[in-house]
């Protein structure tokens, strides 16, 4: 009796130091559902690259819209390892939520491509986070049926077609997130500051070649063309559907549908351009790119690293793309075949030229959206379009958060 | 002032009266233990058990002196630690190094305002505590004293065990939900009461960065006019779409609801059962999932849209200039419309609840007082006008009150009705994150949720708080007072 009970004792005190040894316990956030049978392999790789160590590996699914939300309503008790549109970085970064990578940057920096690693990185030149996709940004899918390749380099003769066909061309006007391709491409500029909180813009100005007001009036153009709708993801994807909308301006997100809408005459493109005063002006655009970021109050900081970066790896975006069509920000898994094969890559690709990294302080997407649902209803109020503009950058620019 | 009232105000003022002489008893008691105990009783000042103990109370004394025990234990290493740095909410910021051989950071030994802030309200809380339970406890020792002085029994740690399911019984049963109520409603009621008059927001989110006090500079934004920071402007007009939502949405489906429920209880109807059976089926339907279902069906590419497009509604209201684009109806995505819609959309989910309600209020509405009127001529109007409604409003009165209160804070019907679908029109709202169809309490989620805005939501909550208050006294107190029950018949 008392030789069993001191074998389950030694036996007992043998497992518990075992299992003291090596166990890391990691928990990991993607952003949907459909992620998992691509998490859960990269978690098999990753066991198997690191023998050495015991990983307990949880996945929990957070929007990766919404990742910064959840991250800073309890930084401590957020995942170790988490993944974001590259919108958020800046919420993150200044609240102090993401680890700085101190493994390795070099290999990293190396591996992706330059605007990714620019959206990863905080204003004291550091790497942050480390980038995962290079497809959160958006372009134009049209129809063959309608749209030449000519066609579709200009918004007006878009419009027009459309207009014929009694289609719409689809764009997000009430979103504060698309409607900056416009005054970008005007050579307008809104971008965050120094601080970190606050904006400047220039939407209002005057003196530039372009105004605030041609732009405006441009929009308003635009919007009252009976071959326009301003129709944001959920409107756009039931237009595409339906067949009402033959174009239009969206993300990868939306490929699959429209690919399925549309069939073999399913097309992307970088976007148009349009016409301001008298020029024709090329669409700026919002680079986006899905970035994977590590909690400095992990407990196990470095293998969260490692496993960010495992995750991040050539490998792991290939198997992405494989997966969930996701256009990788790595330079070698962008450059294989299968990648430049996708339209919507390719055209996300193209569009790389006119767009510029997100980094935008909260601010400005309120007063942004209410400035294009304005538009969108023509201006209901009959305000004069400068002291619109002026509104609409008192917001953008206002100190944060009053 | 009537007679009535003035009785009321005086018993008023003697309630009050009443509640200061027991608090000065209680002091007087414990001032009274002190004076006229013996030495095991002033000793109880002291080691908490130690008058109970000299008295036989052995069990009872030595829980008392661990409680006793317990509280000193926290002085040094709970409250003294938080309360001192209450005043500033903290001054060591976070730092942190990786340390490349554990692979792990080290962090320091950082403040995070938030828990000081909590953890200085708890120990507020527990000194108030623990100073009223010295003082009962001191008149308790005395009591034990002169009951042993006088030669009657004495509990025994049994006998108490045996009161507390006896005659003591209430205090069993009450200590656990008070204890919840303290920790679970009053404790962060304080806190989130206090963090209005902090900076804590997204800049100064814990545990990465330190808020602090700001005294009424949150209050004071409230009232801010300028376009960069409309917060005033936006406040009124969010209260004023709240008030004007409360009533409309409460009046309207209450007489809706009472139209309803006398059509179906009228004799000449048919199938009453039936009817009954099926409003009773949406309210089975759980209302978030009906609320956007109902939101897709008037989405801008929706159903309803498509319909009104195919028959030639959406036309023609361009055309007259009622919508501002001939693509759609703006059913929920326009001020104008949206205010309507949202209204509608209240009544068709709130109508079979009032509806129920009232039924069973028809139903006991004594015959007697119907026919009576019927003999006497009264017409339908008539009977209804004079005996229906008061009657329900004298049953329904209170839940009147409860139900404006309740469309106050809404939430449910304008966020699931509104959120991501509703862009505000108006510049100086938006550059304040409200919209026109906010309420108060949806304005507020957003700040916490969207951006964080802690500090800005508390003061909104502790307004709401104002609001639903003055007018839950007011009606109660000019509508609906007890003195109604005679006047009735």
């Amino acid at each position: 009796m008392k030789k069993t009970l001191a074998l389950v004792l030694v036996l007992m005190m043998a497992m518990t130091s075992v299992a003291f040894a090596e166990d890391i316990s990691l928990r990991v956030w993607v952003g949907d559902n459909n992620d998992e049978e691509w998490i859960n392999g990269v978690i098999e790789n990753f066991k198997a690259a690191y023998p050495d160590n015991n990983y307990t590996i949880e996945v929990g699914i957070v929007s990766e819209g919404d990742c910064s939300k959840n991250v800073l309503s309890d930084p401590e008790a957020a995942a170790d390892v988490f993944t974001f549109a590259d919108d958020q970085f800046n919420s993150l970064y200044n609240a102090g939520a993401l680890q700085e990578v101190v493994i390795d940057p070099e290999t990293i920096i190396e591996a992706n491509a330059d605007g990714a690693v620019a959206a990863a990185t905080g204003t004291d030149g550091n790497l942050y986070a480390y980038p995962a996709t290079a497809d959160n940004g958006y372009f134009m899918f049209y129809s063959k049926e309608y749209f030449t390749e000519e066609d579709v380099q200009s918004l007006d003769k878009m419009l027009e077609v459309a207009a014929a066909a009694g289609k719409k061309v689809g764009f997000p006007l009430s979103n504060g997130w698309y409607i900056y391709s416009f005054f970008k491409g005007a050579g307008l500029d809104m971008h965050i500051n120094e601080d970190g909180v606050t904006n400047t813009c220039n939407w209002n100005a005057t003196d530039t070649e372009i105004t605030g007001v041609q732009v405006v009036e441009a929009l308003l153009a635009i919007a009252q063309n009976p071959g326009f709708i301003n129709a944001d993801s959920d409107p756009f994807v039931a237009g595409v559907k339906d067949g009402s909308i033959i174009a239009g301006v969206s993300g990868t997100w939306n490929a699959n549908v429209a690919q399925e809408a549309w069939g073999d005459n399913y097309a992307a493109v970088k976007l148009p351009t349009f016409t301001v005063g008298d020029k024709q002006v090329q669409m700026s655009s919002f680079a986006g790119y899905k970035l994977v970021g590590v909690n400095p109050h992990s407990e196990f900081v470095g293998d969260a690293m490692d496993f960010a970066a495992f995750m991040t790896n050539e490998e792991s975006q290939l198997s992405r793309f494989e997966l969930r069509s996701q256009g990788p920000a790595n330079k070698a898994a962008a450059a294989s075949e299968a990648v430049q094969a996708a339209p919507a890559i390719a055209a996300l690709a193209s569009q790389a030229a006119y767009a510029t990294v997100q980094r935008v302080a909260d601010p400005y997407w309120t007063p942004a959206a209410t400035l294009g649902e304005i538009i969108a209803n023509n201006n209901p109020d009959g305000t004069d379009l400068q002291t619109m503009l002026d509104n609409t950058v008192a917001g953008i620019t206002a100190a944060a958060l009053q | 002032m009537s007679m009535m009232q003035q009785t009321k105000a005086r018993g008023r003022s003697s309630g009050l009266t009443r509640a200061f002489s027991s608090v000065g008893e209680f002091f007087a008691g414990t001032a009274e233990a002190f004076r006229k105990g013996d030495i095991w009783t002033r000793l109880s000042a002291l080691v908490c058990g130690a008058g109970f103990m000299a008295r036989g109370q052995i069990v009872k004394g030595i829980l008392k002196t661990l409680v006793e025990a317990l509280v000193i234990y926290l002085i040094p290493s709970f409250i003294v630690p938080n309360l001192s740095k209450f005043g500033t909410l903290g001054t060591v910021v976070a730092q942190k190094s990786f340390d490349p051989v554990t692979r792990k950071n080290v962090w320091n030994d950082y403040d995070n305002s938030f828990l000081i802030l909590l953890f200085s309200v708890m120990s507020l809380v527990l000194i108030i505590v623990a100073v009223v339970l010295w003082m009962k406890n001191m008149r308790a020792a005395y009591q034990v004293q002169r009951t042993q002085e006088r030669g009657k029994h004495v509990n025994s740690f049994r006998d108490d065990l045996d009161d507390l399911l006896g005659k003591r019984f209430h205090i069993t049963l009450l200590s656990l939900p008070t204890l919840g109520v303290v920790l679970l409603i009053i404790i962060p009621l304080i806190v989130m009461i206090l963090i209005a008059f902090t900076n804590y927001d997204h800049d100064h989110l814990p545990p990465n960065a330190l808020f602090t006090w700001v005294g009424l500079k949150n209050f004071r934004n409230l009232f801010n006019m300028s376009p960069e920071s409309s917060f005033g402007y936006s406040f009124a007009k969010v209260l004023s779409w709240t008030l004007v939502w409360a009533v409309m949405a409460t009046f309207t489906c209450f007489i809706l609801g009472i139209l309803m429920a006398m059509f179906i209880n009228n004799r000449n109807t048919m199938g009453k059962r039936f009817w009954r059976t099926c409003f009773m089926v949406t309210m089975a339907v759980p209302q978030f999932v009906s609320l956007l279902l109902v939101r897709n069906f008037f989405a801008n590419q929706g159903i309803v849209n498509t319909l009104c497009k195919n028959i030639g509604l959406t036309d023609w209201l361009f055309n007259i200039g009622a919508i501002p684009t001939a693509n759609y109806i703006p059913f929920l995505t326009n001020p104008a419309w949206a205010r309507p819609m949202i209204l509608l959309i209240n009544i068709w989910v709130g109508i079979p609840y009032q509806m129920l309600i009232a039924t069973g209020i028809l139903m006991n509405i004594p015959a007697d007082l119907t026919e009576a009127a019927r003999i006497d001529g009264a017409n339908a109007w008539q009977s209804f006008w004079h005996i229906t409604m008061p009657y329900i409003m004298f049953v329904m009165g209170p839940s009147l009150v409860n139900s404006v209160v309740g469309n106050i804070n809404n939430f449910n019907v304008i966020y699931l009705l509104s959120h991501d679908v509703y862009v505000t029109q108006n510049q100086l709202m938006a550059n304040a994150n409200a919209s026109e169809v906010d309420l108060l309490i949806t304005w507020l989620f957003g700040l916490t949720q969207d951006r964080q805005n802690y500090k800005m939501a508390s003061v909104i909550g502790i307004l709401v708080f104002v609001v639903c208050a003055i007018i839950t006294l007011v009606a109660f107190n000019r509508m609906i007072k007890g003195d109604k029950e005679e006047s009735f018949q």
